[in-house]
């Protein structure tokens, strides 16, 4: 059986799976459907539930840009923004689509959805990407482009090693095609609580202060972005990304009207999603909960603060769950246990040190290589745990040595499925600093944007909410779970986590 | 005295520790020493410290803090330019104390350079560090004055000067965000008619009497890019004068990292 073939039995077999499964997700969102959207909904997921809040609800969806079909291929932006995913989108969903649809739903789309727009419709192989990992196609012109259009004369060459979707090398698709572009695969961020992830507080001004560059602009404001939307920061603001997005995902004729986008970004600042419960723990959001919990608790959060330290904290759980009464029952006990096991998780995220080393943004910004420091030292933002300054770093996700990437060998035919670029800085451009002057990678991350060999492999920190509502994790889908994610930063910097600790680390990362 | 006022003390002594002038610098021998070297990394039960050797004795460079601190630890992986002097204070974590200090992380990486050092009883710091290992209890380490405010336009002077510390070998880097950004604020406030830009080469004359100069072309490159940022932030009306000097030169072996440097001044529009 070929790896193709192992795949699309491991999907018609998953969702035969889940679909049986309780708590299984039956809230797909189809474009135009015109559902209202309450005020407060909850969604079932493997570890509980989620809650989404719409502070200005009811909303009525009928005609609104978010739900309707406004491009040419049949999307809207709930397609890949789901709210019974966290406004993302879990691989989970992807592949009941799959099974309901026999892939004929507009999130297959050739444009991203399948692995290059060249191959063959219809077969799970030319959507392996989106169906194995949940990757949507960004294609991104090379060399950069500044925002008016300019060019920008890159730090770097890159080839193209491998190619395993083909598109790279495509004639028409590819780095050699008559307009020049790179191909790489990645997550769907959520589109939500994007007071946070848009935020005009600390650590945002005119000059990016991981490296003194200047920051983009909102062209509406002329006022600084916390470059903090996407991964590589290529959008601004939210307009901008919304704008893009359409172009790029909904293949739109023409441009958004300028009500279309305000109704869009109006709506998508009015978004907030949490985990609410869990079924090991029970609510975590009953009145005299913690604080850092729920959907409501982010929406009446401060936006863009620095919770990396004892007085905010990056996510206020107070104490009380640390050290819980003696149960009167078994089901009690094991509800206390659970909670106990999030508030430890909680202190090994704020508390537990270990040595941060070769990360290009953070070792490279005053605090020295290697720095004995904790998770919350980067993730530092108040209620979402991403960084408050503008937030790409590289942490190993994408560049090798410490990217995931599949074992070959005679004994197996598992065969990679991200591409791979061998980035070379330039003569008379300083290598970079923890990689040399060669840099094998995945994904290139914020250097298609920048042009910077500093930056080959850094990517935007992601907000930690509503994990548990939408794996596959990092912005390659390389983590499955959330044990893998933290089986990775183990790996990757040797922490030496007990296995209580580990699984102390899951039960917080999933209440989030 | 609070917990508040303990931890407010003991930063207040760490920061003048880490910037006191010339007067306390060079204590009671005062000798220069610079030298190129692997930085060590000594872990400790609080914060780790960052150690060199040069000719056979150990030197203590500085503590692990946060961004805002004045001196910030090197990398393993490079070799690091320590520019320094011998001061009489107590040892600390086995390393005879540099004060004050410069430390320019060399940019070609140097994988021997790869010391890591465990924790000591003996080495253990003897003050409380201004941030912890971990999160902070609030503040940041050595940012806690609340910026100056702001004068009114018509107050602000015809001209400025703004001096942009480089160092060795480097470009501008995430060191330079506050006076970019000062710059930028000034010369919107004056709506400047000019912007001259002046980008010096240094070097650095070693305790060996070897003297070390930067990339040749360093004094222009740092001109340009100043340039090329500034009016990356929109900061495109004023007209730009771009000029640079080779003061490599001038290394004496004392203050040499002040040689390192580029000049940006600002000169207001007849309309303010």
């Amino acid at each position: 059986m070929t790896k193709w073939q192992s795949t699309l039995l491991a999907v018609c077999l998953s969702a035969v799976v889940l679909a049986a499964a309780p708590g299984a997700s039956t809230s797909w969102w189809s474009p135009g459907e015109g559902t209202p959207l309450p005020a407060y909904a909850t969604y079932d997921n493997d570890q509980g539930q989620l809650g989404v809040l719409n502070t200005s609800a009811p909303l009525d969806t009928k005609g609104h840009p978010f739900f309707e079909p406004i491009g040419t291929n049949g999307r809207a932006c709930v397609t890949c923004h789901q709210p019974s995913d966290g406004m993302s989108l879990s691989v989970r969903s992807i592949r009941e689509r799959w099974t309901a649809t026999g892939g004929k739903d507009p999130l297959f789309a050739a444009v991203d959805g399948m692995n290059c727009p060249n191959l063959p419709p219809g077969d799970p192989r030319s959507h392996s990407q989106l169906l194995d990992r949940g990757l949507f196609r960004i294609a991104l012109p090379w060399p950069p482009q500044r925002s008016d259009g300019a060019r920008i004369d890159p730090e770097f060459t890159i080839e193209v090693v491998r190619d395993p979707g083909g598109c790279n090398t495509d004639p028409r698709y590819g780095l050699n095609s008559t307009m020049p572009t790179i191909s790489v695969y990645r997550r769907p961020r959520p589109v939500a609580n994007t007071k946070y992830t848009t935020h005009q507080n600390f650590g945002v001004g005119p000059f990016i202060g991981k490296n003194g560059m200047p920051s983009s602009i909102d062209p509406e404001t002329g006022r600084p972005t916390s470059m903090n939307l996407m991964s590589d920061a290529r959008a601004a603001t939210l307009a901008v990304q919304a704008q893009d997005a359409a172009r790029t995902h909904l293949q739109t004729a023409g441009t958004l009207s300028a009500a279309q986008i305000a109704r869009i970004t109006e709506f998508e600042r009015q978004v907030y999603i949490a985990q609410v419960a869990r079924r090991d723990a029970g609510s975590l959001v009953e009145p005299d909960g913690p604080p850092a919990f729920g959907p409501r608790n982010l929406a009446a959060g401060d936006a863009g603060v620095l919770g990396n330290n004892t007085t905010r904290y990056v996510f206020p759980l107070g104490g009380k769950w640390l050290h819980l009464p003696q149960a009167s029952n078994e089901a009690e006990t094991a509800r206390n246990a659970a909670r106990e096991s999030i508030a430890r998780g909680h202190d090994v995220f704020m508390f537990r040190t270990f040595w941060i080393k070769d990360s290009m943004h953070l070792n490279s910004v005053g605090l020295g290589n290697p720095v004995k420091r904790t998770c919350a030292t980067c993730h530092g933002m108040h209620m979402t745990g991403m960084d408050t300054a503008n937030g790409w770093m590289d942490i190993g996700t994408t560049n090798l040595p410490w990217a995931t990437e599949v074992p070959l060998n005679p004994w197996t035919e598992a065969r990679p499925q991200m591409p791979l670029f061998r980035v070379t800085c330039k003569p008379g451009v300083r290598p970079h600093p923890f990689l040399g002057r060669v840099i094998y990678t995945q994904d290139p991350g914020r250097a298609l944007i920048s042009g910077l060999c500093n930056d080959v492999g850094t990517i935007v920190m992601e907000q930690f909410r509503g994990l548990a509502a939408r794996a596959p994790y990092f912005s390659n889908g390389s983590a499955a779970t959330l044990r893998e994610l933290v089986d990775f930063y183990d790996r990757r910097y040797n922490i030496g986590y007990s296995e209580q600790e580990k699984r102390d680390l899951v039960n917080f990362l999933g209440a989030l | 005295m609070n917990a508040r006022h303990v931890i407010h003390g003991s930063v207040l002594l760490l920061a003048g520790w880490l910037v006191s002038g010339a007067a306390v610098c060079f204590g009671a021998d005062g000798s220069s020493k610079n030298f190129v070297s692997c930085p060590i990394v000594r872990d400790t039960a609080s914060v780790p410290c960052w150690l060199a050797e040069y000719d056979g004795e150990l030197y203590f460079l500085t503590i692990q803090s946060d961004v805002t601190s004045p001196v910030t630890p090197p990398w393993l992986g490079h070799r690091v330019l320590v520019e320094g002097a011998v001061s009489a204070e107590p040892r600390i974590c086995g390393g005879i104390v540099l004060k004050p200090v410069h430390l320019s992380v060399m940019p070609e990486p140097d994988a021997s350079c790869n010391t890591m050092l465990p924790a000591e009883e003996r080495y253990n710091l003897t003050f409380e560090p201004p941030r912890p290992p971990g999160p902070s209890k609030g503040r940041l380490a050595f940012d806690n004055a609340p910026p100056p405010a702001k004068p009114s336009p018509a107050a602000l002077p015809p001209s400025k000067e703004f001096v942009v510390p480089y160092d060795f070998d480097a470009l501008v880097g995430f060191n330079h965000a506050r006076v970019l950004t000062d710059v930028l604020e000034f010369a919107r406030a004056v709506s400047a008619r000019e912007i001259e830009i002046v980008g010096y080469r240094g070097a650095a004359r070693l305790s060996n009497g070897q003297v070390m100069p930067e990339e040749a072309d360093l004094g222009r490159r740092r001109a340009e890019q100043l340039a090329m940022l500034l009016q990356g932030a929109s900061l495109k009306s004023p007209s730009y004068k771009v000029t640079w000097r080779d003061e490599s030169a001038k290394a004496t072996g004392v203050d040499d990292y002040a040689i390192r440097r580029a000049v940006i001044t600002v000169r207001a529009g007849t309309a303010r």
